[in-house]
């Protein structure tokens, strides 16, 4: 299903972004790099503050001024920095394309959605008020919101959450982009709304062969939706395969952690689960050793001290972790946790059975 | 679905909460009228936890606030202890005897920044209860009692007793708002999607402490979510709303392994990673929730059913028995 030819549609190589604040640097993204090709869709994992928003905002320019950028992001073959300060007007927003979370605040409350859509057919590819209109209501269509030609009238205010984020993504589909970054589209919406919006997204990726970046926190979500996944922490990448081979040779305790805090539908009732204790690091101050170590089950001395490379585990796998798991490394170091009952980063192993809570005393 | 009816109640002493007919309707303009909650039943057993599913706007949190009378039911009754001695019918009392009673139940909120007063110090936040209800004013026993709390939900009373919660992370900030809820010594713990507004790795933190509250004080909780797999994690009994009616009502696992109300179906079925025991085809119905101003005739889930036949349109169905604790509201149930 995957278009090929060889040469990546999008290449991001060690990109590194940094905002000056008053306590310092925050190292928003630091090192990252993957290839994208087109029609395939590439899922970014993380909790809140890992940079994967970050990332995807670099990539489509949004950064204030102030933002430190370094590293390359190529656009089939072109450099989208350089395009940045050459000013192109015609390139956002009509190759690449990006989805918000929460669909009010994309759409324009006092501009009917029919203009909102056919704006961007008028500035960037120059049509009439009347073609533009028409290909609006075929985007709204092909979204599939029922009844297009009335709602291309209406005010965003007079649509459900569901129907918002139909029309913010016919909007990023009006110039036929070759990439869409969605940036946990479906976030702020019901469970059954969910399905669907991610279901539409991903039929129109195959039918117009566009390329797609699946931003999230749920590794659920991504799964069975994307082809490739990349997990993020502090703005590194953790780790990187392919869907199949990620869920089935899982590596980074981090990855494993987030797939095992998630309550799945089918665990049963009063499941205990497995919480991650603490919480992300202030990407402020230069940490040597791995980011996710004061967090981790299988942190040994090294983790503390050495920051792990992005070692290749094969067929295109690549894991940064000292002790990954499902290796005999990991596996001992996370033994000696458990026998000693604290680990090298001081956190003690009961945070992972009971929250710090002596549960059931006294009762 | 949707349907009225009372024989999912059960007759036992155990019952700490007993909520019969419960109506809430608001009117909108000219004589319009939203029908938020439309005759609901349900029962909480002493311990036990109560999950409420359901889409936005099936009247899920409406049900929650109108358990602690805010405000006051347009009719039906919310029992405590029924059958015995002590009852008291919540809607009956205000004034005074009402605050009396509400100690004994407290809620714990989805945005846990917003339900902070920024403010105030968290030492005063989660001990104003006390101060408020106890002889000892904010004495050495008030604050035995805040730290306990404290301790209790994983917060370390010495660092962060005389800080203010914007300090505090969204997750430390809901950890505070269950101390706050516990502190007063509530039989019944209302929360309302407590767990929606957090990241990943903190919900599960959030849902193992307040498992650990439920064993350590004794509580029953009645946990409203959006989310199928948080509320059959945490749940005993799952009840499943659908505009302003119950579709159904059963054991956690029982409503998972063997759901027979279409609706359920279909939630199962929309999970990022669909339920094993439905087809991934049922999760196909529209978007749109009709109006609540006018819901439909008959059945209120008809107008999406891949099931709805005429009788759907023309009769309410009834809620009935189709195993062991397990009832439904539907003509054409999916199983029995």
């Amino acid at each position: 299903m995957a278009v090929t030819d060889g040469s990546p549609l999008l290449s991001v190589s060690d990109l590194r972004v940094g905002f000056a604040t008053e306590r310092g640097l925050v190292r928003a993204v630091d090192g990252v790099s993957f290839d994208l090709a087109a029609g395939r869709t590439l899922g970014i994992v993380g909790e809140s503050g890992s940079g994967k928003s970050v990332t995807a905002k670099t990539i489509m320019n949004l950064l204030p001024s102030y933002a430190r950028v370094e590293g390359s992001v190529t656009f089939d073959g072109r450099d989208v920095r350089a395009l940045a300060s050459s000013g192109a007007r015609h390139f956002w927003g009509v190759e690449m394309t990006m989805v918000f979370q929460d669909p009010m605040t994309s759409l324009n409350p006092v501009k009917k959605v029919g203009e909102q859509i056919a704006e961007s057919l008028r500035v960037h590819l120059k049509r009439s008020r009347k073609e533009a209109r028409d290909e609006a209501g075929d985007l709204l269509e092909q979204v599939g919101i029922p009844e297009p030609r009335k709602r291309l009238t209406q005010y965003p205010h007079e649509l459900s959450g569901g129907l918002r984020q139909r029309v913010v993504i016919a909007m990023a589909l009006a110039c036929s982009p070759r990439l869409l970054i969605a940036d946990e589209p479906t976030t702020a919406l019901d469970v059954t709304v969910q399905k669907h919006i991610l279901d539409l997204l991903d039929g129109l990726r195959e039918e117009r062969g566009m390329a797609m970046i699946l931003i999230t926190h749920d590794l659920g979500v991504v799964r069975g939706r994307a082809d490739d996944i990349m997990v993020m922490y502090a703005g590194r990448t953790m780790e990187q395969a392919d869907t199949d081979t990620l869920f089935s040779e899982m590596r980074h305790p981090y990855t494993e952690a987030l797939l095992e805090t998630i309550p799945r539908i089918d665990m049963p009732s009063h499941s205990r689960l497995v919480p991650i204790p603490g919480r992300p690091p202030d990407v402020i101050e230069v940490s040597t050793g791995c980011p996710f170590a004061p967090r981790c089950r299988s942190c040994t001395d090294v983790c503390l001290t050495e920051r792990p490379t992005l070692d290749e585990q094969g067929h295109g796998h690549v894991c940064a972790c000292h002790g990954p798991v499902g290796t005999d490394v990991g596996a001992m170091a996370r033994s000696a946790n458990e026998a000693s009952g604290v680990t090298p980063a001081g956190l003690d192993m009961a945070a992972f059975g009971s929250a710090g809570v002596e549960a059931g005393d006294g009762s | 679905m949707a349907g009225s009816g009372t024989v999912q109640l059960r007759d036992d002493a155990d019952v700490l909460l007993r909520v019969e007919n419960l109506v809430m309707e608001f009117p909108v303009g000219r004589h319009q009228v939203v029908h938020a909650v439309s005759d609901v039943s349900f029962d909480v057993r002493r311990g036990e936890t109560l999950g409420i599913v359901g889409e936005s706007g099936c009247g899920k949190s409406t049900t929650a606030r109108a358990l602690v009378q805010l405000p006051r039911p347009t009719s039906g009754r919310v029992i405590l202890d029924p059958g015995s001695d002590l009852e008291i019918d919540m809607t009956t009392l205000s004034g005074s005897s009402l605050r009396q009673v509400r100690p004994r139940m407290q809620m714990i909120f989805q945005d846990p920044i917003s339900s902070l007063n920024p403010r105030r110090r968290v030492r005063d936040i989660v001990g104003e209860g006390l101060v408020i209800w106890q002889d000892d004013k904010g004495g050495s026993s008030t604050r035995a009692r805040v730290d306990e709390v404290l301790n209790a939900v994983g917060i370390e009373p010495e660092v962060a007793a005389d800080r203010r919660p914007h300090e505090f992370s969204g997750g430390q900030c809901q950890r505070i708002s269950i101390a706050r809820a516990v502190a007063i010594e509530p039989e019944i713990l209302i929360c309302d999607e407590p767990v929606s507004a957090l990241d990943v790795s903190v919900q599960a933190q959030i849902l193992n402490i307040l498992e650990d509250m439920k064993a350590r004080y004794g509580l029953t909780l009645v946990f409203i979510s959006h989310d199928l797999s948080v509320v059959r994690n945490v749940s005993d009994r799952v009840v499943v709303m659908y505009l302003g009616k119950i579709c159904e009502i059963g054991g956690a696992d029982t409503l998972y392994l063997e759901p027979a109300h279409p609706y359920t179906r279909v939630l199962l079925a929309s999970a990022p990673e669909p339920a094993a025991t439905v087809d991934p085809s049922d999760a196909a119905i529209g978007d749109e929730i009709p109006s609540p101003i006018n819901p439909p005739s008959g059945c209120r889930f008809r107008t999406r059913c891949p099931r709805a036949a005429d009788r759907c349109a023309s009769e309410e169905p009834q809620m009935r028995a189709v195993g062991d604790d397990h009832f439904v509201a539907c003509h054409f149930p999916t199983l029995a």
